[in-house]
């Protein structure tokens, strides 16, 4: 009964989102924190996404149809997320970029399932592919992913015996804190300690002090960047010699700005940096950006996103059609190491981002990275 | 005639509201099913804050109870989204009373820091996941929709019914209050607490009764929120969302039903219909707060003075 | 035991930058019942004008000179003091009369403006402030590390609390102060002027907060946009627990709070800390309820 029902409702607004595509034009949304605490990041993630349409239109667009973006402030919570999905569904979206926090995408997930509209979301929450949604691809690496990488560094590579995790309250950095603690337990590894912090209350001092008495080999940091440069550079200012790894999020040109002269040493673990993407798209991608926006994209987040959109447009233009089913056939099972900025893509079947290259790079005295994990990586 | 102009408002405003999609298409639809639940919320914060006086500046913790009550049992106990309402609001209305006995003695101030502490803590609460039940910071996934008589309600349309029929009930519950002895008790507690009291008013029952019944209405929308967004996470229960049911109310007017009502509209759709102003959205918003405040200090549709 | 000293060291610090913050609220709230929410939200803009004149006057790389630092606090503290004078004027004078909640949702609607302002001024990145405006000198004496900056920071909030004690309790201006922190309208008739007493607490408390701003900005060298709102919540509740409208109670309060959170991190669990935090904040407050040293003034009836 309940299959059915729904079934009517997507039918009659496939029916819909057909009609708007007879048109000239076709819509992308943006579903994203445009205020609010996340609102650098939703923001970068808006802007990738309004010059990706903007060269694509310059080139004919897609499919000989305009792109036009609609973007929807989620303001990073749930509730607001609801709101902006229907609103972009009974705008008759195609497809949607976003949104940046795990949580947000989550909410809004049914409501583009139901509608077939499609969802590409950095969210990392392993949940958001497990929900049997198949019109949700993720488009960076889930936290497992990046995890089981973490966990064979610190105890194969490193041979740490006593980790400490420090995680702040939100939901991706302790749920990356979780994952990397099974990870190092699978490895054999001991986690000495788990702490936490705020986001964003500034003083870590005394998890430090606390920590230091431990006398922890590793401290391993599943949080944001502004936080992670802060722990190092207090760190520092205890007199604690510990090394410092950070996971993804710690990777922006501020932590090592906030950090200052106690950068130098700490390792990051991540894909390759903005900046350090080896990939000739990713050079072109930046170069365009900076010029529009004279800035950087604030994350990898952000080039994540757009290589969602670029997933996306690359799929309708091979299947010449703005069938959501076709298009979403097409990512599951023919897209196949597609030249990505932040590097090859494929989507799983559940639409996760698969066959990410995770490295562990080295912060160095001018703030630049150095690759030195795995072997092979940091010799190339 | 006035009296009977101020009893009519609220059903009033409520017949419109179920035409308003009718008229202004499918976006509506699912703004106005959020507001009804805001709505409710912020009614049952009045119950405590604008009718028994008392500052509390944590009300989102009591429908989170709720709305976390319905995301479990229907997730992992598989129990249909209306049969949860009932839990929820007696769990939330639980909660609420006993939080609210050590804490009501607290004069002004320093019961709305202490309502603060409460919904911190529960915050964490919830994001360390205690008792793995709530899923920590992601929340709970998987929230089904409510169905009457074997129907799923899952159109926009079919929430929008659902979440309009709570906030009549509501409505009808508030103007209930508003015309009982229990109505009349918490607003001799907030005119003049001593007085009440020397009457033998039991002070500290009453104000405990008002947070127990502001919670339990909270717990009702709780369902309804959960089972909208088909998520319940820590984040849409902080802090600041108490501090918006808080401030809906007085910029609404206190102890008013058309005014809370007016309120939630003011600070609830309207920055949903603002939307294209984008980054500066809250900008334009938070100098609106303050020229509201200015012009109508008591709230857009302040209570009207009667005498009893 | 040096690990106790250390947690004494850090709570101190940050227990500092709360009671100047805490002050402002106290000030407010003392002669207005107002909790000012928009507080926060000031002494971070404080942190964001001191930042720009720093980097301006060719601080962003390499060590200013000790002058430019000062000029930079000169210029946070002016234009703060203005702000708060500004925001009393327009948002708060003319809900005198209102039920006093009225003024508190106007500060909430202040305190949001005064965030997405800074939002769109200066980005919602994390602005960083370069390293070296203050030296980076440190000591370690007997196992503890305390840092330039740090001592810079008890030093000056100590200083500025005992200055500000002394002149609201020792000067004629002082007096008036108290006077119409107890009564305005007897104030009135004695012929204080109540208003310039008003916004000279509007001046006062910004200003104050402007310095603990630039503090956390110097301290934790980076600004966000809404930093404002933790700061001001953590003063506020300084603020309580020393016994708001009490100068010195917002002093302890900060201090307190600043120790409560560094040793319930440090020696039970950082996991709990906010909760610990809030517990003891909640069984002080059924203790005493009126904080710590109490409420100078009686509630009116």
């Amino acid at each position: 009964m309940r299959k059915e029902f729904v079934g009517a409702v997507a039918a009659a607004l496939v029916g819909f989102s057909s009609l708007a595509a007879a048109s000239g034009s076709v819509t992308f949304g943006v579903q994203a924190p445009i205020t609010g605490k996340y609102a650098n990041e939703g923001q970068g993630i808006a802007k990738a996404v309004k010059l990706l349409a903007k060269q694509q239109n310059a080139d004919g667009g897609l499919n000989g149809k305009m792109i036009k973006v609609q973007v929807c402030d989620d303001e990073g919570k749930a509730t607001q997320a609801a709101l902006c999905a229907r609103r972009l569904a009974n705008a008759g979206v195609f497809a949607v970029i976003g949104s940046y926090t795990s949580g947000a995408a989550s909410a809004a997930q049914p409501i583009y399932a139901r509608a077939n509209i499609i969802q590409t979301s950095d969210g990392t929450a392993d949940e958001l592919t497990k929900r049997g949604f198949k019109t949700f691809f993720r488009n960076a690496p889930p936290n497992s992913a990046e995890a089981k990488f973490t966990g064979k560094y610190l105890v194969k590579g490193k041979g740490y015996k006593k980790i400490a995790i420090i995680s702040d309250h939100s939901s991706f950095a302790k749920g990356l804190g979780d994952a990397v603690e099974t990870a190092v337990k699978a490895e054999g590894g001991n986690v000495l300690a788990r702490a936490y912090i705020n986001s964003g209350s500034q003083d870590f001092t005394s998890v430090l002090t606390d920590l230091k008495s431990k006398n922890p080999d590793v401290i391993y940091f599943s949080g944001y960047y502004s936080d992670g440069g802060l722990l190092r550079s207090q760190e520092a200012q205890l007199g604690m010699n510990v090394p410092f790894v950070g996971g993804d999020a710690n990777q922006n040109v501020a932590f090592a700005k906030i950090a200052g002269s106690a950068a130098k040493g700490s390792v990051i673990i991540n894909v390759p940096a903005p900046e350090n993407l080896p990939y000739p798209a990713a050079k072109q991608f930046l170069a365009a950006y900076k010029k529009a926006y004279d800035a950087l994209p604030p994350s990898i987040y952000t080039l994540t996103n757009a290589d969602g959109m670029r997933v996306i447009m690359k799929a309708v233009e091979q299947t010449k059609s703005l069938d959501p089913v076709k298009v979403m056939s097409y990512m599951h099972n023919k897209v196949d190491n597609f030249q990505g900025i932040t590097g090859p893509i494929t989507f799983s079947k559940t639409g996760e981002r698969i066959g990410s290259a995770f490295q562990a790079f080295e912060v160095q005295a001018d703030g630049s990275y150095k690759t030195v994990y795995p072997a092979d990586a940091a010799s190339s | 005639m006035r009296t009977v102009f101020y009893r009519w408002i609220g059903p009033a405003i409520w017949i419109i509201g179920l035409g308003v999609p009718l008229v202004l298409g499918p976006n509506w639809i699912s703004i106005l099913s959020i507001f009804s639940i805001y709505a409710v919320v912020a009614l049952s914060q009045d119950i405590v804050l604008g009718r028994a006086g008392m500052f509390d500046m944590g009300h989102a913790v009591y429908f989170g109870v709720g709305a976390y009550t319905t995301a479990i049992l229907n997730t992992v106990y598989g129990w249909p989204i209306l049969w949860t309402m009932v839990p929820a609001v007696v769990l939330a209305a639980l909660v609420g009373g006993l939080l609210a006995a050590p804490i009501v003695k607290l004069r002004g101030d320093y019961l709305l820091v202490a309502t603060i502490g409460i919904s911190q803590i529960f915050h964490l609460v919830m994001v360390n996941n205690v008792a793995g039940m709530t899923g920590g910071p992601d929340g709970i996934f998987g929230i089904g929709v409510p169905s009457i008589f074997g129907y799923q309600i899952v159109s926009q349309s079919g929430l929008f019914l659902v979440g309009w029929l709570l906030l009549g009930v509501v409505l009808l519950l508030m103007n209930n209050l508003e015309n009982s002895r229990l109505g009349r008790v918490f607003r001799y507690l907030k005119e003049d607490e001593l007085a009440a009291t020397t009457l033998g008013v039991n002070a500290r029952y009453y104000k405990i009764v008002a947070f127990a019944l502001g919670a339990g209405v909270a717990g009702s929308a709780g369902t309804l929120l959960a089972s909208q967004l088909a998520v319940v996470s820590p984040g849409a229960f902080v802090f600041t969302e108490s501090v918006t049911l808080f401030a809906i109310v007085l910029v609404g007017g206190q102890a008013s039903i058309p005014g809370v009502l007016l309120g939630t509209v003011l600070m609830f759709v309207v920055p949903q219909v603002f939307r294209e102003l984008a980054q500066y959205r809250y900008f334009v918003f938070g100098i609106a707060m303050i020229v509201v405040m200015v012009i109508r200090p008591q709230g857009i549709w302040p209570r009207r003075r009667r005498i009893e | 035991m040096s690990e106790f000293a250390q947690q004494l060291v850090n709570g101190l610090t940050v227990g500092g930058i709360y009671a100047l913050i805490a002050l402002g609220y106290t000030m407010v709230y003392g002669i207005l019942k107002l909790i000012n929410f928009a507080h926060g939200d000031l002494c971070v803009l404080g942190a964001f004008i001191g930042l720009t004149v720093i980097t301006s006057m060719g601080g962003a790389t390499g060590s200013p000179a000790a002058w430019v630092v000062g000029l930079a606090f000169v210029v946070a503290i002016v234009a703060i003091s203005c702000a708060g004078a500004l925001l009393e004027f327009a948002a708060y004078r003319p809900l005198r009369n209102a039920h006093r909640l009225s003024a508190v949702v106007s500060a909430l609607g202040a305190s949001m403006m005064i965030e997405n302002g800074i939002m769109l001024i200066w980005s919602p990145q994390t602005l960083v402030f370069p390293q070296g405006i203050l030296p980076s000198k440190s000591w370690h004496i007997a196992g503890v590390v305390i840092t330039f900056t740090q001592l810079l920071i008890i030093v000056v909030s100590f200083v500025l609390m005992a200055a500000l004690y002394l002149y609201v309790n020792r000067t004629r201006f002082g007096t008036a102060i108290r006077a119409a922190a107890i009564d305005q309208d007897a104030a009135r008739l004695m012929g204080i002027n109540v208003n310039r007493v008003i916004v000279s607490v509007f001046i006062l408390g910004p200003a104050l907060g402007a310095i603990g701003g630039l503090f956390i900005g110097l301290y934790y060298r980076q600004a966000v946009f809404n930093m404002g709102w933790t700061y001001g919540l953590n003063a506020f509740i300084a603020a309580i627990i020393g016994g708001i409208g009490n100068i010195p109670g917002a002093m302890l309060g900060g201090l307190l709070l600043g120790l409560f959170n560094a040793l319930a991190a440090g020696y039970i669990s950082s996991t709990w800390q906010q909760a610990i935090t809030f517990g003891l904040l909640i069984a002080i407050l059924l203790i005493r309820p009126s904080g710590i040293l109490g409420e100078r003034v009686a509630e009116k009836v």
